[in-house]
C-alpha cells in the first residue's frame, strides 16, 4: 500500500519540461532587449557577444572525434569572410570576430554548444559542421542565430521543433526519403535507363534508398527510367560486394547510385570495375579533391553533385571567384567545408545588414527569414528562406550543380554561360531542363 | 580440360549454380575473417590473452607501411620488412616485456582489460603520430596495379579475384599451414601452448619461459603486422575503427575452433564468408528478413555458437596448478583501515563533496558546471559496471546497450507524456528485463566466453536493433525532456546536478548494501568457488541472474538519464560499443568494485579531455599574444596542438588500464591503502612503543 501511494504521489507531482514549449513558438519576431541610440555612427545594441567595436561569433566542428569526420576546415571559410568584411569597415562599424573555434570532441557536442553560449557568449553560432548536432535544441530553444553544414536532421523545422534560427549553406530542409525527379533526370541525360541503389542498414542512409525509390516510382515513367535494383542492408563498414554487383550485372544495371561513405563507394567501384559492369555512378557526396586525386581511376565518367556551383565552372560567378581569391590570400586550400563556412558567414552578414544598426539576434533572424532570393553572389542556386526550413525551395524546380570526372578531373557539365546551375523542373508533360544563375 | 570448362557446367545448373558462385564469391572475404580469426586464436592460445587490441596492433603496422610507402616512397620490400617484421617483432617485444610477462598467471578478466586498454589508447597514439589529416586510399601489399590488372579469371568474366584477395587468400593458407605445423610439430610449439598453462611448471622442467613466451608475442604480432598491411587497402582511408569492425565479426570463427583451434578458426572465417554471399544471393534484397538478417549475421552465429555449443558451456577456465604459491592479493582499504581513520575519511569526504558543491554552485561556469553533471548522470551508468563486473564477477561489455535501452524507452514514454522521472524508471525495468532474458544464458557461460557473448548483444543491438525506427525514433533521436518536480524545474544545468547527484548517492547505496550485504557474501563465495558455495546452499547462477539484472537496471536507469540531461535519447552520440569500452576500462582503471570510481569515471570521461584542451591551448594562446617572447620559447610553445586534447586523454584512459594487472582493484584502492598504510606507519611512530598496531595491519605489505 505505502508503495503505491508513493508512486502515486511520484507520478502525480513529477512532470516534464521540454524547455521552450516549442508548439509555442514560431518564427521569432520580437526583439529582445536593445537599446538603440542614434547618436553617433554606431548604434548601441545590448546582445551577447556585441560591443561597441566587435561583434563576436564561435562555430563548433568535429576535428579530432575518434569516429570521424575531419571538418575544421569550415572555420577557414567564415575566418576568409569575416576578413573581406573587416577590411571593408566590419558590419553596423563592428569588426566581426571568430572568437571561440570549438571542437566537439567525442560526445562533447552539446557541452561545446553549449559552452559557446555561456562560456564564449557569442552572438550567433558559425559555422556548425559536425557528425552529431545534440546541442541543436539548446540553440532552438534560446532561438540563437545558427549557420552550419546541413548534414544532421537537427538542421529541419518539424512540427514541434521550431528551427527557424538554423541555417544551412542552400536551405535547411533534409528529406532523406522525399521523391525528386533529379536522379531519374540525370539517368535521361545520361542515357541510362535501369538503376541499382546501394545503402546501409542504418536509419539515414536505408531512407536515402526509399527516398530513391520514390524518386523513381514518381519520376521513373516520365523519363523512361526505371530502378531494378535495391538493396539497402549492407552492413555498415568493410564488406564484400561481389553478389551485388553480379545481380546488378544480371539485371543489366546502367546506372549506379549509393547512399554510402567513402568506403562503402570505392568498395563498390573496384568491384564493378572488377566484374566488368559498365554503369554510370552519381556520387552524391564525392566533391573532394583528395577523394579524387586518390581514386579518379575508379570513378571515371561519374557524376558528382553540389549545391554551389564547383570551382572548376569556366564563367565562374563572382561569389564563386571571390571565395576563390579570398582562400588563395588566406593561403588555404578550397574545398566543400570552407565553402560552407563561406556561405555560413555571408548570410550572417548579408542578415545583420537586413537587420539594421540597431539589430538583435531576433531581427537578424527575421530579417533572413524574409530574404526570397539568397545567392551568395551566384554561388548557389537561390534560396527562399520564407520556406526553405521545412519545405524544398520549390515544389517543382529542382536545381544543382553536376560534374563528370574525366581524366580525375571534375569537368562541369549541364551548364551555361551565366547559369552554372541545372534544374530538372515538374511540368504536366513531363520532367524538362532548366538552368539558373 | 580447364578449370574454367568444368566449371561451367555447373552454373547452368539453375540454384545449384547460382549457390556455387555465391560460395566462390564468399571465399575470399571469408579469407579475411579467417586471418584475423586466426591472429585471434594464436595470441590466445600462445598467451591467454584474448586480445582485441590485435585491432590497434594491425593499425599500428598499417599505418607505418603508409606513411613509408605513400608519403615516403619507400620500395615495396623494405616498406613491408620494416612495418611487418621490425615494427611487429618490436610491438610484440614491448607487449611482453612491459605488461604481458607481468601477467602470466593472472585472470582472464586482468588480460581482457589490459588489451582494452591498448585497443583504446594504441590508436589514438599512432593517430598523434601521424598527425591530422585523412590518410586514404592506403597502398597495397603488392605491386600490381590494383584497379585494371585482374590475374585470374574464372568461368568466362564471372568470377575475377584481383591481386588483393589472390594475396590474402594465399597468406591466410600460409599462415594457417605455418602455424598448425608449429604447434602440431614443433617442442616451441608445445612449450607455447604450455606457457600459457603454467608457466611456473614448464621453468621447472629447464624451459626459458619468458623466452617462449616473447617468441610468440612476436610471432603473433607479427601477424598482427601482416593483417594490418594486407587489409589496409580494403579501405577507402585508413582508420583503426574499421579494422576492429572486422575483428568483431571474426570473433565467431574464433569461437567455431574454440578459440584454440588454428584450424577450426580458418574453417570458421571461410563458412561465414560464404554464409554472408549466399545470403546476399538468395535472400530478396529488399526484405525484411534480409535488412535484418544480413547485417547481424557475424553476431548472431557468434551468440548461437556461445549458447548452443556444448563445449563452449563446459570449457574449464585454465588454472595454473602451482597459483597456489602465489602471495594473496593485498586486502582491501576498508580491512587496514584504522577506526578513527574511517570516521576522519567520511568527514573528509563530506567536506570534499559540499566543496564540490559550493564550486558548482558559485565557481565554476556553466561549461563546467555542464561537463560535471554529464559526468554524474554518466556515473550511474559506470556504477552499473561496477554492479556487474565488479561485484557481480560477469564481464560484461553491453553496459553501454542498456543504458541505451533505458535512454531510448524513457524517450518513447515520455513522447506518451509520461513524467520523466517515472519514464527513467519505467527505462530501467525494460533494461532490466532485456537484462534478465539476456543474462539467463550469459551468466553460465565460462569466464570469457560470457563477456564474448554480452560484445555479440552489444554489437547485434548495434547492427541491427538501433536501426529500427520503431527503436531509436528513425533520423531523428527521439527529444527528452527535463523533469519538474512538484513545480520545480530542472531545466538548468545546476539544478539537474543537484538531481543527478541525488540519483547517484541513492544508487551508490544500493550498490554498496548489497555488496556488503548477503547478496555480496553469496558472490565473494561464489568468485572463489562455484562448487563451494554451492555445498554451503548458495545457488551462483541465481545469485550471478539477480546481479547481472539489477546492473542492467541501473546501467538503463544512467541511460534515462543521460538522455534527460542531453534532451534526446541519442545512440550515436551517447552510447555506441566502442564509447562502452571506454567507459569499462575507466572504471576497471580506478576500481571495478568502488562507487568513488564510478563517479570519478563519470566525471573525468567528460572533465578531462576539457582539462587537456585548455591546456594545449595555452602555449597557442601564449605564442598568439607574445609575439615578442624568445624565438625559442615560441617554438616550444608552438610545439602544442589544442587537437591534441582528445587523443592524450583516450591513450591516458587506456594506459590506465594497464595497471590493472599490478593493481586489479584499482588505483583508488591501491592508492588508499598506500596512504592508510603511510597514515598509520606516521602514527605509530608517534605513540608509545608498547602499543602494537591496530587490527593485525601488516606495515611491511607492498603499497
Amino acid at each position: 500500500m505505502l508503495a503505491v501511494a508513493l508512486g502515486a504521489t511520484t507520478v502525480t507531482a513529477c512532470g516534464n519540461d521540454w524547455g521552450t514549449a516549442p508548439e509555442d513558438q514560431g518564427s521569432p519576431t520580437t526583439a529582445d532587449s536593445n537599446t538603440a541610440t542614434t547618436s553617433g555612427e554606431v548604434v548601441a545594441v545590448d546582445a551577447p557577444g556585441v560591443t561597441d567595436t566587435e561583434i563576436r561569433v564561435g562555430g563548433v566542428a568535429s576535428v579530432t572525434n575518434p569516429l570521424g569526420g575531419h571538418y575544421g576546415d569550415s572555420f577557414d571559410g567564415v575566418q576568409a569572410y569575416f576578413d573581406m568584411v573587416n577590411a571593408e569597415g566590419g558590419v553596423h562599424g563592428r569588426k566581426l570576430v571568430l572568437a571561440a573555434k570549438r571542437d566537439d570532441k567525442l560526445a562533447s557536442n552539446k557541452a561545446e554548444v553549449d559552452a559557446l553560449l555561456s562560456v564564449d557568449k557569442v552572438f550567433a553560432v558559425l559555422p556548425v559542421a559536425t557528425l552529431l548536432f545534440t546541442g541543436a535544441d539548446r540553440l532552438v530553444r534560446d532561438q540563437v542565430p545558427t549557420f552550419g553544414w546541413t548534414i544532421n536532421p537537427e538542421w529541419e523545422a518539424k512540427d514541434g521543433y521550431p528551427a527557424y534560427n538554423m541555417f544551412g549553406q542552400s536551405g535547411s530542409f533534409l528529406c532523406f526519403d522525399c521523391g525528386t525527379p533529379t536522379l531519374p533526370w540525370l539517368m535521361e541525360q545520361a542515357g541510362a535507363k535501369r538503376a541499382g541503389v546501394l545503402a546501409y542498414a542504418v536509419p539515414q542512409s536505408a531512407d536515402c534508398a526509399d527516398g530513391v525509390r520514390a524518386s523513381f516510382d514518381e519520376y521513373g515513367k516520365s523519363t523512361g527510367t526505371e530502378l531494378v535494383f535495391v538493396d539497402k542492408s549492407l552492413s555498415y563498414g568493410p564488406s564484400d560486394l561481389s553478389v551485388q554487383v553480379s545481380k546488378m550485372k544480371d539485371a543489366k544495371v546502367d546506372f549506379v547510385t549509393t547512399c554510402m561513405d567513402t568506403n562503402g563507394v570505392v568498395t563498390l567501384a573496384k568491384e564493378m570495375k572488377k566484374q566488368g559492369l559498365d554503369a554510370v555512378q552519381s556520387l552524391p557526396n564525392a566533391y573532394d579533391h583528395q577523394f579524387l586525386e586518390e581514386f579518379g581511376d575508379l570513378f571515371e565518367g561519374s557524376y558528382v553533385r553540389t549545391d554551389f556551383a564547383q570551382f572548376e565552372v569556366e564563367d565562374k560567378p563572382e561569389g564563386l571567384q571571390l571565395y576563390l581569391d579570398k582562400m588563395e590570400e588566406a593561403g588555404k586550400e578550397p574545398s566543400e567545408n570552407s565553402m560552407a563556412g563561406w556561405l555560413n558567414a555571408e548570410l550572417f552578414v548579408e542578415g545583420l545588414k537586413a537587420a539594421g544598426p540597431d539589430f538583435s539576434r531576433a531581427k537578424l533572424i527575421d530579417a533572413i527569414n524574409e530574404m526570397t532570393d539568397f545567392n551568395a553572389g551566384g554561388a548557389i542556386d537561390p534560396v527562399d528562406w520564407t520556406k526553405a526550413h521545412d519545405q524544398r525551395k520549390s515544389d517543382t524546380r529542382f536545381c544543382q550543380f553536376l560534374s563528370r570526372i574525366e581524366d580525375s578531373t571534375f569537368v562541369p557539365v549541364f551548364s551555361k554561360p551565366g547559369k552554372p546551375f541545372v534544374c530538372a523542373v515538374v511540368t504536366p508533360d513531363g520532367v524538362k531542363t532548366e538552368y539558373s544563375a | 580440360m580447364t578449370a574454367a570448362a568444368a566449371v561451367q557446367p555447373v552454373l547452368a545448373a539453375g540454384a545449384v549454380g547460382d549457390f556455387f558462385e555465391y560460395a566462390v564469391r564468399g571465399i575470399p572475404f571469408g579469407c579475411v575473417y579467417a586471418l584475423l580469426a586466426v591472429g585471434l586464436v594464436l595470441n590466445y592460445k600462445t598467451s591467454g590473452v584474448f586480445n582485441l587490441a590485435f585491432a590497434a596492433q594491425a593499425y599500428a603496422s598499417a599505418a607505418v607501411f603508409y606513411v613509408v610507402r605513400k608519403e615516403h616512397e619507400w620500395a615495396l620490400v623494405p616498406a613491408a620488412l620494416l612495418s611487418i617484421v621490425v615494427v611487429g617483432a618490436a610491438l610484440g617485444f614491448l607487449l611482453d616485456y612491459a605488461l604481458y610477462r607481468h601477467q602470466r598467471t593472472a585472470s582472464p578478466l586482468a588480460k581482457l582489460v589490459t588489451s582494452l586498454g591498448l585497443l583504446v589508447a594504441m590508436p589514438e597514439m599512432v593517430k598523434l603520430a601521424l598527425g591530422p589529416g585523412v590518410k586514404a586510399n592506403p597502398p597495397p601489399l603488392w605491386t600490381v596495379r590494383r584497379t585494371d590488372d585482374f590475374l585470374w579469371r574464372v568461368g568466362g568474366s564471372r568470377f575475377v579475384l584481383d591481386a588483393g584477395q589472390i594475396a590474402t587468400v594465399l597468406a591466410t593458407v600460409f599462415v594457417v599451414i605455418g602455424l598448425t605445423l608449429l604447434f602440431r610439430r614443433t617442442a616451441l610449439g608445445l612449450q607455447m601452448r604450455a606457457v600459457v598453462e603454467s608457466p611456473r611448471l614448464l621453468r621447472l622442467q629447464g624451459v626459458d619461459t619468458d623466452r617462449v613466451a616473447v617468441v610468440s608475442w612476436i610471432l603473433s604480432s607479427m601477424l598482427a603486422a601482416l593483417v594490418g598491411v594486407l587489409l589496409a587497402p580494403l579501405f577507402a582511408q585508413l582508420t583503426s575503427l574499421d579494422f576492429f569492425t572486422l575483428l568483431v565479426a571474426a570473433i565467431a570463427a574464433c569461437v567455431v575452433g574454440n578459440l584454440t583451434s588454428i584450424s577450426g578458426a580458418f574453417l570458421g572465417g571461410l563458412a561465414l564468408g560464404i554464409l554472408q554471399a549466399e545470403l546476399a544471393g538468395f535472400l530478396p534484397t529488399d526484405s525484411v528478413v534480409a535488412n535484418g538478417l544480413r547485417p547481424s549475421l557475424p553476431f548472431v552465429v557468434l551468440f548461437a555458437l556461445l549458447l548452443i555449443r556444448q563445449s563452449v558451456r563446459s570449457a574449464r577456465t585454465v588454472t595454473d596448478p602451482l597459483a597456489g604459491v602465489d602471495p594473496p592479493p593485498d586486502p582491501p582499504p576498508a580491512d587496514i583501515r584504522p577506526a578513527w581513520m574511517t570516521t576522519a575519511t567520511r568527514a573528509f569526504a563530506v567536506v570534499v563533496i559540499v566543496a564540490g558543491f559550493a564550486l558548482c554552485a558559485w565557481v565554476f561556469d556553466d561549461y563546467w558546471v555542464g561537463l560535471i553533471a554529464a559526468g554524474v548522470c554518466l556515473a550511474v551508468v559506470m556504477l552499473s559496471i561496477v554492479l556487474t563486473t565488479g561485484v557481480g564477477g560477469t564481464i560484461s561489455l553491453c553496459q553501454c546497450t542498456f543504458a541505451a535501452i533505458g535512454a531510448l524507452a524513457t524517450a518513447q514514454l515520455t513522447q506518451h507524456d509520461v513524467p520523466v522521472l517515472v519514464a527513467m524508471v519505467g527505462g530501467a525495468a525494460v533494461a532490466a528485463a532485456v537484462g534478465a532474458v539476456l543474462g539467463f544464458p550469459v551468466i553460465r557461460l565460462p569466464g570469457i566466453y560470457a563477456a564474448l557473448a554480452t560484445l555479440a548483444f552489444a554489437l547485434f543491438f548495434e547492427g541491427v536493433l538501433i536501426n529500427l525506427s520503431w527503436v531509436s525514433g528513425g533520423d531523428t533521436p527521439l527529444r527528452v525532456p527535463r523533469p519538474t518536480v512538484l513545480g520545480t524545474s530542472f531545466l538548468a544545468d545546476r539544478p539537474f546536478l543537484v538531481l543527478a547527484a541525488a540519483v547517484f548517492a541513492v544508487a551508490g547505496v544500493a550498490v554498496i548494501a548489497l555488496r556488503e550485504g548477503t547478496t555480496g557474501r553469496f558472490l565473494d563465495a561464489v568468485r572463489t568457488s562455484d562448487t563451494a558455495a554451492s555445498s554451503v546452499g548458495i545457488n551462483p547462477a541465481r545469485t550471478r541472474l539477480v546481479v547481472f539484472v539489477l546492473g542492467a537496471g541501473l546501467a538503463g536507469l544512467g541511460g534515462g538519464l543521460v538522455a534527460s540531461f542531453s534532451g534526446q535519447a541519442n545512440y550515436s552520440q551517447s552510447f555506441t560499443f566502442f564509447i562502452g569500452l571506454v567507459w569499462l576500462v575507466l572504471v576497471i582503471t580506478a576500481g571495478s568494485r568502488s562507487v568513488q570510481a564510478a563517479i570519478i569515471s563519470g566525471i573525468s570521461f567528460f572533465v578531462f579531455p576539457a582539462l587537456l584542451d585548455r591546456l594545449f591551448t595555452w602555449p597557442v594562446n601564449f605564442v598568439d599574444t607574445n609575439p615578442g617572447a624568445p624565438p625559442w620559447l615560441l617554438d616550444i610553445m608552438g610545439f602544442f596542438k589544442p587537437e591534441w586534447a582528445q587523443g592524450v586523454a583516450f591513450v591516458l584512459f587506456g594506459l590506465g588500464a594497464l595497471t590493472y594487472a599490478k593493481h586489479p582493484e584499482g588505483i583508488i584502492a591501491a592508492q588508499t591503502s598506500a596512504s592508510i598504510r603511510r597514515t598509520v606507519r606516521f602514527v605509530e611512530r608517534r605513540r608509545p612503543a608498547a602499543t602494537s598496531p591496530s587490527n593485525g595491519l601488516d606495515l611491511e605489505a607492498p603499497a
